[in-house]
């Protein structure tokens, strides 16, 4: 993982990932989100530019693992544009509540304002949080999500177990990532697609390749699908697994609290 | 572990929409609870099935010898998909009834209390493919395709019995390949005819060889 968790440091002598740069610990929060400040009026855009619109299906398959019920309550972490946010929306209705949680406000006001011109007000909360240090009580929730958002997660471990904390006894997480991909012959194209059409694209479309850049060398750096699953179970989810999806490019991983 | 496919993912999804609306399926589901079973479907997959806080959860493909680390399975089922699927389909009862287990086909291993509670899970979370389709597609279509598709399956059954029955005929009447049940009474009538009488002619040579050696 390449994070240091030597017992006696403290977090100022720690170092880790961004991107392929090593810098120190308590940084890399402010720089995901000065990241994050750059892109955020043009993320959907980019988004559907990147995947080429596959981002929705992965979204809509991640939906549909959620198993919630009308009445239910969810939280969307690192919840960016809300995309998960609003299929959860419409599974919970209007008894259910759905809560929005970034530690980027400019994202998150983005996906609120989106939701709310979409209709979707009453059962809606949306705040800015830590995933490290969620804001509420022990079992809250019946499904807690994070799309697209462990990878500029800090302390993956700490946000692992922040999250089952706050999931009802039952209650599942599910982790939408980028992934490793699963055939080796899929790498070459997917690393010259990464490390120069994107940074292209973000250049041309948002006007910022540098945060493309840094898009593409986390995706490296993040845990592939066996190392997140051990990191799972570590954090104590029962009936841990990974589900590839466009030949592991992304993955869906889901555990349980008990 | 290897990924779990995302097919076992939808029929997750299909199976938990069914638990929520079947009163039993929920008091099956809650006596199962943080229990779990391994499927073996021999030749196909093998999977890992779950129940926790009234909520399946399917994984695999699973190394039959091997188990994740803390995540034991209660019991296990294995068999052929044919014979499963009979399982499943099979009348109401318990797995100890042999008229649900189709021969050997069929091996339960481990808690035999908890093997057969998710067998009956499983017959009440079959899905209702013409409820399912209505989601889809509307009431109406759905009704009308479920009724196309369960014409198309009566006119498969009866087109599978009717060739059966003129191949049989043909190759009993036509071809004589094979001969027919009438033929084949009378051929075998006729074998233990003559055994019976091959014997009774036996006894009576061995009377007279008894008779001839007898002194006068």
């Amino acid at each position: 993982m390449g994070q240091a968790f030597r017992a006696g440091m403290s977090n100022s002598d720690r170092s880790t990932d961004f991107g392929f740069e090593k810098v120190p610990w308590p940084e890399k929060a402010a720089r995901v989100r000065s990241v994050f400040d750059s892109v955020a009026s043009k993320y959907d855009v980019m988004n559907d530019l990147m995947s080429l619109g596959a981002h929705r299906l992965w979204k809509h398959f991640t939906l549909s693992l959620t198993g919630l019920r009308r009445g239910q309550r969810a939280l969307d972490v690192a919840a960016g544009t809300g995309d998960l946010a609003r299929g959860m929306l419409r599974q919970v209705g209007k008894e259910g509540r759905v809560v929005l949680s970034d530690v980027n406000a400019r994202m998150l006001e983005t996906g609120r304002d989106r939701l709310i011109d979409r209709g979707f007000v009453g059962n809606l909360e949306c705040l800015v949080a830590d995933a490290e240090r969620l804001p509420f009580a022990d079992d809250s929730f019946d499904c807690v999500t994070i799309g697209f958002g462990l990878r500029n997660v800090t302390d993956k471990a700490a946000a692992l177990r922040s999250m089952r904390r706050v999931l009802k006894p039952g209650g599942q997480l599910l982790i939408l990532e980028f992934s490793t991909p699963a055939f080796a012959a899929l790498k070459p194209i997917y690393d010259a697609y990464s490390f120069h059409a994107l940074p292209l694209l973000g250049r041309i479309v948002a006007g910022d390749a540098a945060s493309y850049r840094y898009l593409a060398e986390s995706i490296r750096m993040h845990p592939d699908q066996e190392s997140l699953l051990d990191m799972l179970r570590a954090a104590a989810f029962a009936e841990a697994r990974y589900h590839n999806l466009s030949g592991g490019i992304v993955a869906v991983h889901r555990g349980y609290k008990t | 572990m290897p990924a779990t496919p995302v097919w076992l993912a939808a029929l997750e999804a299909l199976f938990n929409r069914g638990l929520h609306s079947s009163a039993q399926a929920l008091v099956l589901a809650k006596r199962l609870d943080t229990t779990a079973l391994r499927l073996d479907v021999i030749g196909v997959t093998s999977i890992r099935a779950s129940v926790i806080g009234a909520r399946l959860a399917l994984a695999g493909p699973e190394p039959s010898a091997m188990e994740p680390p803390g995540e034991r399975v209660d019991a296990s089922i294995s068999g052929s998909p044919l014979a499963l699927l009979r399982l499943i389909g099979g009348p109401e009862g318990r797995l100890g009834n042999r008229r649900n287990l189709p021969g050997a086909a069929v091996r339960v291993r481990g808690d035999a209390e908890i093997a057969n509670g998710y067998r009956q899970l499983f017959v009440h979370l079959m899905p209702d493919f013409e409820e399912e389709l209505a989601g889809l597609v509307g009431d109406l279509p759905a009704r009308r395709l479920s009724q196309y598709a369960r014409g198309a399956f009566k006119w498969l059954r009866s087109a599978r019995r009717t060739t059966g029955e003129n191949l049989a005929e043909y190759l009993q009447e036509e071809s004589r390949d094979l001969v027919n049940t009438t033929e084949l009474d009378e051929f075998l009538g006729a074998v233990d005819t003559l055994r019976e009488s091959v014997d009774r002619l036996e006894a009576r040579l061995t009377r007279l060889e008894l008779r001839s050696k007898a002194p006068a």
